[in-house]
């Protein structure tokens, strides 16, 4: 849209901010040195379990809390010390926290009123604004005459309509259904593209963090494992950490034999295998290497074998049928094995205690750092 | 992940908003208190001879005793009769309709006037009462003295252990009485040993609540009591206006500051310990109550009902008292009384509406605006302020008229004789329970709401005056009720600081009374029962415009 505005995006650091809760007398640690930089118009998306600091940064950002070291600086002004009111910034609550006794309208119409905006203004910016969140018309109706979508809209129509610096989302869609949740994450995603607001963006759902964000940062334990875009994330995770908090991985243990800059060639059930390694890997170590479950086939026992392929025998311990897919856990050389397989229709299914030829191709080996990796 | 304590920065908005509290309590709640203790202990140094000399006085030490008898004695027997009624209407599977009757007829004397029990008790059972003499034809029963001023506190006060003991019974989850039936105990059994060890933390509350009230209580003994039964606040009472001894009525009420603070102490330390009740948090499914049998249920029927219609009958006799020449002597139908409350009575009315209409505003702000940064903000000295706030609210109105005489009769701050001690007394006297509806309320209300405004660049007082405000309506609206109530019936700390310039009804009833006007006092009180029962008809009906919900009804007006 061309308005309410079309602000310029700002851009948003962290430098090493911290943050302690004192809980039951003793101080917590719930952010340890998260230092991260948004771009101006990207979306970036906090994921991580509960209670991994992912809000109380975001909360920091707005400045609900102070952090205890660290600063935070949009476009390159130090706002640490700065009052929330004081640091426009549009924030939208995991429950709405729309005011109850005041209509859609005077919600919406609330930033500009404190700005001190006249009247046609402050009309014609609010009417433009419920239209472009597909609800013109509701200005008169109170909160609790609106179904959960409805006022999850108008959350964001009063977040966006003060043209703030930046926009931030804490866990916007987790009250909604699923279905509604999908539906409504596209909106975010196209409403945020349209008005190129820098955003943070906190979720626990990593399908969502992967649908909406231009780079994700995967928080563990109130820091920063990795950040990437979903791609990056998904195909070379760093940590075991975020290689199972994206998607579903099996962790193969090897043996390194010889070594090389990106590169790595492991002994794998019995075969040597050259995967990429990064960071660098030391001949002889043990390592772990990620292959996703959907990056497995399965074959009859006797079929013949693709000379590219890593492959080893393996037995079928339980088979889980959901449809579009079947999931397996395989025993292959002491290890289970999740393995995914499409189109069942297609590929037809192996029972339980069936001996079945288990392939994979290099390129869908990555071999993983020695843990812990940094942030 | 949404555990996180939440602490927000520092806001210069709030700083001067604490200050003003602090300034307000400081002036009106400790600078008295601690004019009253110096008044007491020091005489030109420290000194005990103030408190010596009272203690001296036979009739001092006797009222001493008499106090702690009869806080005693109402805080057992109005526990009994409170729980009589509570389980009746918890246990007793009553009609819906008889229920509401009951909470009607048991309010009646939470909102009325001081004297009303006395006065009526006068007219049923005095010399010539209705009942003793005209229906009974009993000259020789004493209502005055001990048993009067018992049994006149107690109809007065059982109502607040009704009140406290309906909810503590209600929380008990009836599957642990089931429970007691299914292990094969009989209902006496199960009622001694599940239904009443639960309830125990709420009787001991009741009973020190009760205790604290009859300590405090004024009116009664004054008119029951006499000479034959002196209590602390009475001899307090006679001591500055009769002898003109200030420093003698200070060291009384240093005498009822202790048990006081040791009730205060105990009341704490068993509602510390009363987690043992509502623990469960899911209560099972509601099953009926069956720990009463039918002939237990008929008995607590029986004495419910006999004191509904004792308490009934009170007031119908004041209303009949305020519409007849002399009841009992003459029963001819007048409006005399009527006639003088309207012409000698106007100026009395007409300042204590005056006051009233003050204080509600003044102190429902202060209420909320103090409940608001308990609940909401972080500064030092947050819980200093508010148990400080509610001192004057714990104390004895007796002793909180005697320091505020103390206090503000010289300078640096001379208000006797205005309207302003007045309501600066009921400010912050009655301003806890809109304090403590509004942290109620905010508990309810997602700090997001704030938050939001903030993030909307809304500063903390814009917040409040926009945001926050508008939403503890309810309880700005309870609270300024229950300034109302009180300010038409206080009476302890009243008497103390009404002038010529101000005067207060509760005053003129008690010149009513003391002059054997009994008619014009009844007059006098109809009028102000009238009145603030159609405060609190309107206050409901607002209540339920706002439609804000959450509060209860009962508890939040009153007070606790």
């Amino acid at each position: 849209m061309s308005a309410p505005a079309r602000p310029e995006g700002a851009r948003l650091e962290l430098v090493s901010v911290s943050k302690r809760f004192a809980r039951s007398g003793q101080g917590v640690a719930a952010v340890s040195d998260v230092s991260l930089t948004v771009e101006p118009g990207e979306l970036l998306t906090l994921l991580g379990p509960s209670g991994c600091g992912k809000t109380t940064t975001l909360r920091m950002v707005a400045g609900f809390e102070q952090p205890d070291g660290g600063r935070v600086l949009i476009d390159a002004q130090d706002v640490t010390g700065l009052m929330v009111y004081r640091r426009s910034i549009g924030f939208v609550f995991q429950n709405y926290a729309l005011f109850p006794h005041l209509t859609v309208f005077d919600n919406v119409a609330y930033g500009l009123q404190v700005k001190r905006l006249d009247r046609a203004t402050i009309r014609e910016k609010v009417e433009r604004v419920l239209a472009l969140v597909g609800l013109p018309g509701y200005g008169g109706r109170f909160s609790n005459q609106l179904s959960g979508g409805e006022q999850q809209r108008v959350a964001v129509a009063r977040a966006v309509v003060v043209e703030p610096r930046l926009l931030l989302f804490d866990e916007p869609l987790s009250n909604l259904d699923a279905k509604l949740r999908v539906q409504m994450r596209e909106e975010l995603s196209r409403l945020q593209r349209q008005l190129a607001i820098t955003t943070i963006y906190v979720t626990h759902d990593q399908e969502e963090a992967m649908a909406i964000s231009d780079r994700i940062a995967v928080m563990q334990a109130g820091r920063v494992a990795q950040v990437g875009t979903a791609r990056e994330l998904y195909g070379a995770p760093r940590s075991a950490f975020v290689a199972q908090f994206i998607g579903r991985v099996n962790l193969l243990s090897a043996r390194v034999v010889r070594s090389a800059p990106g590169r790595a060639a492991v002994e794998v059930w019995g075969r040597e295998v050259t995967v990429a390694a990064e960071p660098q890997a030391a001949a002889g170590q043990v390592v772990s290497l990620v292959l996703r479950p959907e990056s497995v086939t399965l074959r009859p026992e006797r079929a013949p074998l693709d000379g590219e392929e890593v492959t080893a025998i393996g037995v079928v311990r339980a088979r889980m049928f959901l449809g579009e897919k079947v999931e397996y856990a395989v025993d292959v050389a002491g290890a289970s094995l999740q393995v995914v397989s499409y189109d069942p229709l297609r590929h037809g299914l192996f029972d339980v205690g069936a001996r079945v030829r288990i392939a994979c191709a290099p390129v869908s080996l990555r071999l993983l750092g020695p843990e812990p990796l940094s942030g | 992940m949404s555990a996180a304590p939440r602490r927000a920065p520092r806001d210069p908005a709030l700083a001067p908003a604490v200050l003003l509290i602090w300034v307000a309590v400081a002036l009106f709640i400790l600078y008295p208190l601690a004019r009253l203790l110096a008044l007491t202990f020091w005489d030109g140094g420290p000194s005990l001879a103030a408190v010596r000399e009272v203690v001296a006085g036979w009739q001092h030490r006797r009222a001493f005793g008499n106090s702690l008898l009869l806080a005693a004695l109402v805080g057992g027997a109005g526990t009994a009769l409170g729980f009589a009624f509570a389980l009746l209407a918890v246990r007793a599977n009553l009609p819906r309709a008889v229920g509401i009757g009951l909470d009607a007829a048991v309010l009646l004397p939470l909102i009325s006037p001081p004297f009303t029990a006395a006065i009526a008790l006068i007219f049923a059972l005095g010399p010539r009462g209705l009942i003793s003499y005209h229906v009974f034809g009993i000259t020789s029963l004493s209502i005055y003295g001990l048993p009067g001023t018992w049994l006149s506190e107690t109809l007065t006060y059982f109502p607040i252990a009704y009140l406290t003991l309906k909810g503590v019974l209600a929380n008990i989850d009836p599957n642990l009485e089931d429970g007691g039936f299914s292990l094969g105990a009989r209902r006496w059994r199960v009622f001694r040993t599940v239904t009443v060890p639960l309830a125990a933390p709420g009787l001991a509350n009741s009973f020190l609540l009760l205790s604290a009230a009859s300590l405090a209580d004024f009116a009664t003994p004054l008119i029951l009591g006499g000479t034959k039964f002196p209590v602390l606040p009475t001899q307090a009472f006679l001591q500055i206006t009769g002898l003109y001894d200030m420093r003698g009525g200070a060291a009384l009420s240093f005498l009822l500051l202790v048990p006081t603070l040791a009730i205060f102490a105990a009341q704490r330390w068993w509602t510390e310990r009363r987690s043992v009740v509502t623990v469960t948090g899911k209560v099972g499914a509601a099953t009926r109550g069956k720990s009463l049998s039918t002939g237990a249920v008929a008995a607590l029927a029986a004495l419910c009902a006999l004191t509904v219609a004792l308490v009934l009958t009170c007031y119908l006799l004041i209303a009949a008292a305020s519409l007849v020449r002399a009841l009992g002597a003459d029963n001819r139908l007048s409006a005399a009384h009527y006639a003088h409350v309207f012409s000698g009575g106007l100026k009395a009315i007409r300042d204590t509406l005056v006051i009233a209409a003050v204080s509600m505003p003044v102190g429902g702000l202060f209420a909320v605006v103090l409940g608001f940064l308990v609940a909401r903000t972080r500064f030092p000295g947050r819980r200093a302020l508010e148990f400080a706030a509610m001192l004057n609210y714990a104390l004895p109105g007796t002793i909180v008229g005697i320091a505020y005489l103390i206090a503000f009769n010289d300078p640096p701050l001379v208000l006797t004789g205005t309207a302003f001690i007045l309501v600066a007394c009921y400010v912050f006297r009655y301003s806890l329970a809109g304090t403590r509806a509004t942290t109620a309320l905010l508990a309810q209300i997602d700090p997001s709401i704030e938050e939001a405004s903030a993030s909307l660049g809304a500063r903390r007082d814009v917040t409040f005056r926009r945001i926050v405000l508008p939403l503890i309506r309810p309880a700005l609206l309870a609270g300024m009720t229950v300034l109302f109530i009180r300010a038409m019936t206080a009476i302890s700390a009243t008497i103390f600081l009404v002038s010529l310039q101000w005067s207060h009804v509760t005053v003129r009833i008690l010149e009513g009374i003391t002059n054997l006007e009994l008619g014009q006092a009844s007059a006098f009180s109809v009028l102000v029962i009238l009145l603030v029962y159609a405060a609190v008809l309107f206050s409901n009906l607002v209540m339920r415009r706002l439609n804000a919900g959450g509060i209860g009804q009962g508890g939040t007006l009153l007070g606790g």
